[in-house]
């Protein structure tokens, strides 16, 4: 196993202001965690809306900066020529070649490419901020070909494609400077079946080809399941669960986890259900003592296990916010989960 | 319940007629919940708004509508009034848009009851003798009650200071009133009409729905949104609800909890439901019977069973082949020229 990026510890906590501007609370979008990336495998963060899954990937990419823990990058990422492998002690020009192993795609693909540039210019923008402008037509062909299009699309618009095929675009412009780390925020939760399974494929094609690590965010289990080798179920900034995905899939250990899978609609009607009550709670903790004790007491009534409810055949789950910290315990070999 | 025959509808434009359904044969019968699925631009929320009539007017239409054996193709926009949100309810995919965000949820479930189910607010109003729309607890929003209560002091300190604080005395009693005013209102009964909004609240099983009426949209999470949808296309004893989408925008576990909630729903009042996604996995939980579009045409239809052990259109095989699946083999694609062959 190579490691190309481990996390350490890491938190991010955005502070809550009151009208006057001082701090009433603190969201804690990351809450202390864990990782470590896989070179050349594809590592699959699952979780619901608010979990922190995105604010994970923009302190990966140091667009926000942490509140403490660190990101640590292996030498094949950023060299042996460096003073500190820590993300955020980089000097701006290893920012900038970090910056150039590391490629994004975004969710929307519509809202990720410039409505008023041509492909050529989009797809050649890296290039040119990175200086490589040797040849940067055949590049943009070549890259445009990669994934799929070809060069009488060089001078169109974003409008003038369809989704799957926008997504493509905003593929090819994050392989533009060979990176070695490619981030997908939910790539295909805004297309159809068909083009999603077109997608998929592409991006598996792509990996073999230039032996990419995958960073999949997603909440759609389906896809998770098909891409990820390694699979980490964040809830409320806390990673609760990290195993490999065939383990995780077939011996799920943490409740949310459990109520995850059984919530993705499938075919097998024999599935055992498990039911989610309520909303996700908030993620807010107060700073003030009064304040969070009544929080607390508030999810101390409602713990996160699993009831059953005689007669319906479906079990219940009952959400608390995860106040108490349980530890991350070794099931087996390479699967964590926090339970008791 | 629903019969949909032989739709043709193709929508007028400055480049010539655009054809969106050709064709299109449903049947839904009573007390099951039938699924449409198809792909962007199939055509299946064109056939469920043309059932209520919902087109711009660049629309043409062809074909026979009957819903519970009248047919409703020709008919008058009085009686398509009476039809949507009576007979037959609808839920839209983004829930916050289909709601009005400067009304409570109070509001605008009265509006639903106030227009089908007059004569039962009526009647429950004669019964326990409560006023029958308006309350007689008041309550104005925030900025209103700030206003008022500014206006009054300015007036009591100017009354002060010009020395005749006897004309004081009523806006001192207007804010001593505010003051203590649900104390004072304690046993004023609420209206049958804010009774009948917290009865539809709590059919979609929403926690104190007391407090979930007089709130806005936007203070409401995504799930309870859409029950707040759902609590107002049923508010009308609809007898078949149609749902365009309902899930799209929410997360799994929550989808989880709104499809039961429809099926439960479904099975107590018995009624038929039209739902529309392009999620099969969705349709496989749910639905009874299932319908594939495809470019405004219906390809298949047969039970969900059939349709997931034994396809018989190249599409829908095309469309079950394309969804990841535990194994790592590679995806196929419906290749669209073969389907058209």
């Amino acid at each position: 196993m190579k490691r190309i990026l481990s996390i350490k510890k890491l938190k991010k906590h955005f502070p809550v202001k009151n009208a006057w501007g001082t701090d009433i609370a603190l969201v804690k979008a990351l809450d202390g965690v864990d990782l470590e990336i896989e070179s050349g495998k594809t590592f699959g963060i699952v979780g619901e809306s608010g979990c922190g899954k995105t604010t994970l990937m923009r302190t990966l990419l140091r667009l926000v900066e942490p509140t403490s823990g660190s990101v640590f990058l292996s030498e094949e990422i950023i060299g042996t020529n460096v003073v500190s492998n820590k993300l955020e002690e980089l000097t701006s020009e290893e920012l900038r070649k970090f910056r150039r192993e590391i490629g994004v795609v975004f969710q929307d693909p519509m809202g990720a490419l410039n409505p008023r540039m041509i492909i050529k210019d989009i797809v050649s923008e890296p290039l040119v901020i990175h200086g490589k402008t040797e040849n940067i037509r055949d590049r943009v062909i070549e890259l445009l070909n990669n994934v799929g299009l070809g060069e009488e699309h060089l001078y169109r618009y974003p409008h003038e494609f369809s989704g799957g095929q926008r997504q493509r675009i905003v593929i090819a412009r994050a392989l533009a400077l060979d990176p070695k780390i490619l981030v997908l925020d939910e790539p295909t939760s805004a297309l159809d079946v068909s083009v999603q399974a077109q997608i998929l494929n592409l991006l598996n094609d792509l990996q073999k080809k230039y032996d990419l690590t995958y960073i999949f965010i997603s909440h759609d289990l389906s896809v998770i399941e098909y891409m990820c080798d390694r699979l980490a179920v964040m809830y409320l900034g806390k990673v609760v669960e990290e195993a490999d995905t065939e383990e995780l899939f077939s011996n799920p250990q943490h409740p949310y986890t459990k109520a995850l899978l059984s919530a993705t609609p499938s075919f097998d009607k024999s599935k055992e259900k498990i039911m989610i009550l309520g909303d996700v709670p908030s993620p807010i903790t107060y700073l003030d003592e009064s304040k969070a004790k009544l929080a607390t007491e508030m999810t101390e009534q409602e713990k996160l296990e699993i009831k059953s409810i005689e007669g319906k055949g479906i079990d219940y789950i009952v959400r608390s916010s995860l106040n108490e910290v349980v530890p991350l315990v070794q099931i087996s070999n390479g699967h964590y989960a926090r339970v008791k | 319940m629903l019969e949909i025959d032989n739709l043709f509808l193709k929508f007028n434009t400055y480049d010539g007629a655009v054809k969106a359904l050709d064709g299109v044969n449903l049947k839904i019968k009573k007390g099951e919940i039938f699924g449409l699925v198809g792909e962007t631009g199939s055509g299946k929320s064109v056939t469920c708004y043309s059932v209520l009539k919902l087109l711009p007017r660049s629309a043409e239409i062809d074909g026979n509508i009957i819903l519970n054996g009248e047919d409703i193709t020709e008919a008058s926009e009085e009686r398509m009034r009476e039809i949507r949100g009576g007979e037959v309810g609808i839920i839209f995919q983004d829930p916050l848009s289909a709601l009005n965000p400067v009304m409570t949820v109070n509001e605008q479930i009265g509006e639903i009851l106030v227009l089908h189910q007059n004569e039962v607010i009526n009647d429950l109003a004669s019964e326990k003798e409560i006023p029958v729309y308006k309350s007689e607890r008041w309550k104005a929003s925030p900025g209103v009650e700030f206003t008022i209560i500014a206006f009054c002091i300015s007036f009591i300190s100017l009354f002060v200071m010009l020395g005749q604080w006897t004309f004081a005395l009523p806006f001192l009693f207007v804010i001593i009133n505010m003051f203590f005013r649900d104390y004072l209102q304690r046993n004023n009964p609420a209206s049958a009409l804010d009774l009948m909004v917290i009865e539809a609240l709590s059919r979609v099983k929403l926690p104190n729905p007391e407090q979930i009426a007089n709130s806005y949209p936007h203070e409401l999470s995504g799930g309870m949104q859409q029950r707040v949808m759902i609590a107002m296309a049923l508010a009308g004893k609809a007898k078949m609800l149609i749902a365009d989408e309902p899930t799209t925008a929410l997360d799994v576990t929550i989808q989880a909890q709104i499809l039961q909630l429809i099926k439960d729903i479904q099975k107590e009042e018995n009624m038929s439901v039209l739902l529309i996604t392009h999620d099969l996995g969705v349709v496989a939980e749910t639905c009874e019977r299932v319908a594939v579009m495809y470019k405004g045409k219906i390809v298949e239809e047969a039970t969900v069973d059939e349709i997931f052990t034994n396809p018989k259109n190249e599409y829908t095989k095309g469309l079950l082949g394309a969804i990841p699946k535990g194994g790592k083999e590679r995806l196929k694609v419906p290749n669209l020229k073969e389907v058209e062959a």
